[in-house]
């Protein structure tokens, strides 16, 4: 199988079987599982960088929020795209670009998963890949 | 032992002033600041070289902004310092006036707000954490998902929630210094464009460039300077706090806002239903919403019959943003909380012409910035 570049591999691993993992934190000494991964010190106790461990966060949860983004004004951004706000089974909140384009056939409370898609090619030709959330499909 | 405001010696507005909220123009900050400075001295009617100390609200100027502005009052040698505190800049500066002046360190100290728009760094961005959706959500996004999560949540259409919008726009009309003085109708609100999720232009607030200015005095200064009593307002609350950790999908602004009023009642000694004016941060429609529920004005998810009752109107139980608030008289970011200030006051005064609250009393003044961090000051009309 062709090797495959995480577009932002510090925030999720490219592994080419099955759901994308996220790369989040837990503290060993007050137990809070976090997202994005730090190594500043805990916010909810402040325990010392030492006490942070990466840990790996499922790539599924719950969508909270969506909102379809309709005018951006960033480069090489290209509208419409929509943003959802996922509660992870694992914990943390998360936000994301979804698969769709647009909110159409979107509801709260539908399951999402995330997905690897691509993102164009590295400048030695490897495919990137960037993560996104996708609803799960019926009795998936 | 720690002391709130109200256990300090006693700490009154004397004097308000503001450049009027606009689009970037070519005016430099110092003569938009002056302006303020010069309109809030003659409003107390007072001279420059009887303030002690002065605070400039700014979030976007960059180092420095103080003297090269204050300095063409009269170089007086007094002590100054900028207040950086994104969107609660103006607020935070407001509130070292006032602990300035409660200590007992001066007897009269100015808080400015000024900002003109331009690109600046910031401790999130530089904080080197990245996350999954980088600059593709931008803050009207951040907005729309929270409008997402209320209409879901509490079956409100955005017609319910886009009517705040309306309000703000007819409150903003009558003031001269809003950037939008215009009644809008729901259906101007509604017929975009469309920027993020349900969110219009009209349900965003402009940011401009301004400046407010506000004069903090203790009871000496006021015999002493020969300041009208009668028109002075004393500050009952300054309370500042900062988020804590909110699991799950939480709004930290919200949850944030809710602890923050909490404690400012309990120092000023008032519920909710003591409030005759309030002022929050209403950059986007929902925002008025979540903050008026945070405050008890009503119940989780009233917030919106309550906007459609009438009762936020000037004129009703409480006025919610007569100035417009930063939907109408904008958000130039450094005057905003100031001009808050400005506002609460002049309704307290009983100054505010058509946009008067009859028999105002109590007013708050509420402010969150990114960090996430939340600014209240309860103001009171002594009797």
């Amino acid at each position: 199988m062709e090797q495959k570049i995480a577009a932002q591999p510090e925030l999720y691993s490219a592994s080419a079987d099955g759901l994308p993992a996220l790369n989040g934190g837990r503290c060993r000494a007050c137990g809070y599982v976090f997202f994005p991964p730090q190594r500043y010190g805990c916010e909810v106790c402040g325990a010392l960088p030492s006490e942070l461990e990466a840990i790996s966060l499922k790539g599924s949860g719950v969508l909270n929020s969506f909102a379809t983004v309709y005018h951006h004004q960033g480069k090489g951004i290209e509208a419409p795209f929509t943003i959802g706000l996922i509660v992870l089974d694992d914990g943390p909140a998360v936000r994301s670009t979804l698969t769709a384009r647009t909110d159409e056939g979107l509801q709260v409370g539908d399951r999402m998963h995330a997905v690897l898609v691509p993102a164009g090619r590295s400048a030695d030709g490897k495919e990137i890949v960037e993560l996104r959330f996708a609803k799960e499909a019926a009795g998936q | 032992m720690k002391k709130t405001l109200r256990e300090m010696r006693p700490v009154y507005v004397v004097g308000i002033g503001l450049h009027r909220y606009q689009r970037l123009s070519e005016t430099p900050y110092v003569t938009l600041g002056l302006t303020a400075v010069r309109e809030a001295l003659a409003d107390a009617g007072i001279e420059w070289r009887a303030v002690d100390s002065a605070y400039t609200g700014t979030a976007l100027i960059g180092m420095a902004a103080s003297r090269p502005m204050l300095r063409h009052l009269g170089a007086s040698g007094i002590p100054m310092a900028q207040v950086e505190n994104a969107s609660a800049s103006g607020s935070t500066a407001f509130r070292h006036a006032c602990l300035d002046v409660a200590s007992g360190m001066s007897d009269v100290s100015i808080a400015i707000g000024v900002d003109k728009p331009g690109p600046v760094g910031s401790g999130p961005a530089k904080s080197n954490l990245r996350d999954l959706v980088g600059s593709r959500a931008v803050p009207f996004t951040h907005f729309a998902l929270l409008t997402n999560q209320y209409m879901n949540r509490y079956g409100v259409k955005i017609e319910q929630i886009a009517a705040v919008a309306v309000k703000n726009n007819r409150n903003g009309a009558n003031n001269p210094y809003a950037q939008r003085q215009k009644a809008v109708t729901l259906d101007e609100v509604m017929a975009g464009p469309a920027i993020s999720g349900s969110l219009t232009r009209l349900q965003c607030c402009p940011v401009g460039e301004g400046a407010a200015a506000v004069i903090v005095a203790s009871g000496d200064a006021i015999a002493e300077l020969g300041i009208d009593r009668s028109r002075a307002i004393r500050v009952i609350a300054s309370v500042t706090r900062t988020e804590r950790v909110y699991r799950g999908a939480k709004n930290f602004d919200a949850e944030l806002t809710r602890e923050t009023v909490a404690q400012a009642y309990r120092e000023a000694g008032i519920t909710a239903a003591d409030l005759d004016v309030v002022e929050v941060h209403d950059a986007f429609t929902i925002e008025e919403l979540l903050y008026a529920e945070m405050l008890g004005l009503c119940g989780e998810g009233e917030g919106a019959a309550m906007v459609a009752s009438g009762a936020t109107d000037i004129g009703g139980t409480c006025a919610l943003s007569a100035s417009g608030g930063l939907l109408a008289m904008g958000h130039p970011i450094g005057p905003t909380g100031a001009g808050q200030i400005a506002e609460i006051t002049r309704q307290l005064r009983g100054e505010a012409g058509v946009r008067q609250q009859p028999n105002a009393r109590t007013g708050l003044a509420h402010m969150v910035g990114v960090g996430a961090v939340c600014v209240v000051h309860v103001l009171q009309k002594e009797t």
